[in-house]
């Protein structure tokens, strides 16, 4: 494990994983998790670690991933973890950081690089955190990744609707009615795309899926080894909020990337650069359409043809209407606009 | 004076709606009966997990003032009925961190009753519930367990073929009349479900339990840490890394010994370890860690921290390697490569028995595409809450496993509207 630049911005060099052979094998997130059965977001702490290695500390906001996994004095964490509040995990992660480089300049602990991860779920950080997040990102001396699992509700709460709930959703505050259909008229925040775009200095941002759990790790260890505050946004399909067999939880992680609902993509220095089934779609292979997606999940068993139509038309905006599709909601048409 | 306390075991929000819909439909046939009753979750299991172990309470009484006796109280520590709606909780009941496996009859009085719904025998079942020190009834409501999620119910009566049930068991508190009575007037009732309760009511039959039957096994428990025993500020140790398994080689991580979370589980892996591949797929994408490496290189999941949400099956690019079974097929949580290398041939046969098993065979485990309850509950008797449906489980690898998904293809012309349920409670 080699370290990079001077002592005071070092970061760990962690090599891609060059293949699913390759991965460590020990695991640094383990069982005895009170999630719910098929967690995508419990699988994606277990991969988060697992590529970050065992010199890590992790900081957790409120939400499935705190209360779920470490319950009444127990834990599944093999590295240090701690708590932190709902809408803290960037303030957690820049104090974090300054605090390890404060100890290590001042020679009470070792000079080392250590990775710090503060993880939030949706409420947590597209909501409630986001001021906190943009600050964090604006710390270019500071490094440290917050990685946003994003489930689509408070799920923690038994699934209220947060500004990353898909568009006509049933949730405890959405319920569809006999008078009234759709009760979540709202289309769904671009948390990764926003951060990219108003944060200069951020020098990573991605998003990722753990259904593609070899590139998603290597994302996690490129953010870690690049240095300064960086982001990743990972999409959890949730049994519990989403509705559907918990066995299916793969698969419609693999739907939400293939419907291009869910892009995958990533910022470094400031270049969007698409990949794995993403990078497909853009280079021309026709999206799945995403009924394939919806009809699958209990939450959205209410939707009719012309809700299907909608949220479709919605999804072909981002690809056709975008100018980076999938990435920033600018639009060609208005941006020619402007300029002439 | 008199008085019945009744919980509902339940799978965690696969079963909340329906435990919430047997707990209120006691409470108004009560009120049909002229009696009071109140009806509310266990705190404590909120927030609720996918398949973790939860309760939910009943109490009647017939006064108020008898009622609001039995009502202070975080959890009741006695009741007459427990009502088990998923037989596979027999084994016993972890809900949280420091619980233990605790008993499925450990609440009951002396005398009380134990209704279950399971396509199992009496003789089964009690191979899986523990010992009591006090004798007690058992009684069998046949039919699967009823798993749906949060937001479509399954239509497939068991709410009020339990109410019918409960009726035969405590007739002096809840009459059948009162139960039909209410049954008809809930928004979810009707004269279909009405006639559900009455055939649950005549037909169930009881079965006296003694002390010597049942499983031996001690459940695990704990010793809660006292306070002198705890750290400074609220922090705990974090778990050791894990180790080879033999020789340097393999490796098992270090797991939590306070929360298993097994009893979660209502079906599990079966593994064929001559056909694996090694892929790693099963092992990297178990959000629960439950894979053990082996020395050669196999995967073997521990049946202590499989909590059964069969990804593992999902992602398995090899046709029938790893196969998801029905919990009650099951007596214990041996590891099945110990087992495998131990004698091959036995153990090929063993799975093979295991994986066609007739009589567990059934899976259901939650919504997989619209529509699929309806046509569960087509196929099958609603007797026996429909047939579940074994085939066309739209996995990646459904095209590689010859398991096409069945139904699910849309047809935009039939879609229907207003599936979905409003949330209970």
């Amino acid at each position: 494990m080699a370290e990079i630049a001077t002592f005071s911005n070092a970061t760990q060099v962690l090599e891609p994983f060059k293949g699913v052979k390759k991965v460590t094998i020990e695991e640094y997130f383990s069982s005895g998790h009170r999630t719910c059965q098929g967690c995508e977001s419990a699988l994606v702490m277990k991969l988060m670690v697992k590529a970050a290695g065992p010199r890590t500390i992790v900081l957790g906001s409120t939400g499935c991933m705190y209360v779920a996994n470490t319950t009444y004095y127990s834990t599944p964490w093999v590295v240090p973890w701690m708590h932190t509040q709902l809408g803290s995990s960037g303030s957690a992660a820049l104090g974090t950081a300054a605090g390890l480089k404060a100890l290590m300049k001042k020679g009470k602990m070792k000079a080392e690089p250590i990775n710090v991860i503060a993880f939030c779920g949706d409420g947590g950080g597209a909501d409630m955190g986001l001021g906190a997040i943009s600050a964090t990102l604006t710390h270019k001396e500071y490094n440290s990744l917050i990685l946003l699992y994003d489930n689509e509700s408070y799920a923690n709460t038994d699934i209220q609707l947060s500004g990353s709930t898909p568009y006509g959703a049933h949730t405890t505050f959405s319920p569809p009615g006999k008078a009234r259909r759709i009760m979540h008229t709202r289309w769904k925040k671009n948390t990764a795309g926003m951060l990219a775009a108003g944060h200069p200095e951020c020098r990573y941002v991605a998003t990722v899926c753990a259904s593609y759990a070899v590139e998603m790790m290597n994302k996690v260890r490129k953010a870690l080894s690049i240095g300064g505050p960086t982001f990743i946004h990972s999409l959890d399909p949730c049994p519990k909020g989403w509705d559907y067999d918990p066995m299916l939880s793969h698969e419609l992680g693999e739907l939400a990337i293939e419907c291009g609902i869910f892009p995958l993509y990533e910022v470094e220095e400031g270049v969007v650069k698409y990949y794995g089934k993403t990078k497909a779609i853009v280079d021309g292979r026709p999206r799945k359409p995403v009924r394939e997606y919806l009809l699958k999940q209990g939450r959205f068993a209410h939707f009719i043809e012309e809700d299907l139509e909608y949220f479709q038309g919605k999804v072909d905006e981002m690809w056709t209407k975008w100018e980076l599709p999938g990435v920033a909601c600018f639009k060609k048409d208005g941006a020619r606009a402007v300029a002439g | 004076m008199a008085h019945l306390i009744c919980e509902v075991v339940y799978r965690g929000i696969f079963q909340k709606n329906l435990a919430s819909r047997i707990t209120r439909g006691i409470v108004l046939s009560a009120r049909k009966a002229g009696k009071w009753g109140i009806a509310f979750g266990r705190y404590g299991d909120s927030p609720q997990r996918n398949g973790i172990p939860a309760k939910d309470f009943a109490i009647v009484a017939d006064t108020q003032e008898e009622l609001e006796q039995h009502m202070a109280r975080y959890e009741p520590k006695e009741l007459h009925v427990t009502i088990c709606v998923d037989d596979t909780l027999c084994k016993g009941v972890e809900s949280w961190a420091w619980y233990g496996l605790q008993p499925i009859n450990r609440l009951l009085l002396p005398n009380g009753h134990l209704l279950v719904s399971s396509t199992q025998s009496a003789e089964e079942l009690l191979k899986d519930a523990h010992k009591k020190d006090a004798p007690y009834s058992l009684w069998i409501l046949p039919g699967k367990a009823s798993l749906a999620g949060l937001w479509v119910y399954k239509e497939d009566h068991t709410e009020v073929r339990v109410l019918g049930a409960l009726a035969k068991i405590a007739p002096k508190i809840l009459s059948i009349e009162a139960v039909a009575e209410a049954i008809r007037e809930a928004e979810w009732g009707s004269d279909l479900k009405v006639e559900s309760a009455r055939k649950a009511y005549e037909r169930i039959q009881g079965r006296p339990v003694k002390i010597t039957d049942g499983n031996p096994e001690t459940p695990y428990s704990f010793q809660m840490p006292k306070w002198w025993e705890m750290r400074e500020g609220v922090t705990i140790p974090s778990l050791p890394i894990g180790k080879p398994i033999e020789g340097g080689e393999g490796y098992r991580p270090e797991r939590s010994a306070v929360f298993k979370k097994f009893s979660t589980r209502t079906m599990r892996p079966v593994i064929d370890f001559d056909t694996c591949v090694k892929c790693t797929l099963c092992w990297l994408q178990c959000p629960d860690s439950c894979f053990d490496v082996t020395p050669e290189g196999l995967y073997d999941a521990n049946m202590e921290a499989c909590c059964g949400c069969g990804i593992c099956e999902a992602v398995c690019p090899v046709e029938n390697c790893i196969t998801m079974v029905n919990e009650a097929a099951f007596d214990d949580n041996a590891s099945q490569w110990e087992m495998w290398r131990k004698d091959k041939g036995a153990y090929k046969a063993w799975l093979g028995a295991k994986i066609t098993d007739k009589v567990h065979v059934g899976r259901s485990h939650g919504f997989r595409y619209r529509g699929q309850y309806e046509e569960e509950l087509k196929a099958g008797e609603l007797e026996l809450g429909g047939a579940a449906l074994a085939s066309g489980i739209p996995g990646e690898n459904a095209d590689q496993k010859g398991l096409k998904p069945n139904v699910h293809e849309d047809k935009s012309s039939s879609i229907v509207t207003g599936v979905a349920e409003a949330p209970g409670g």
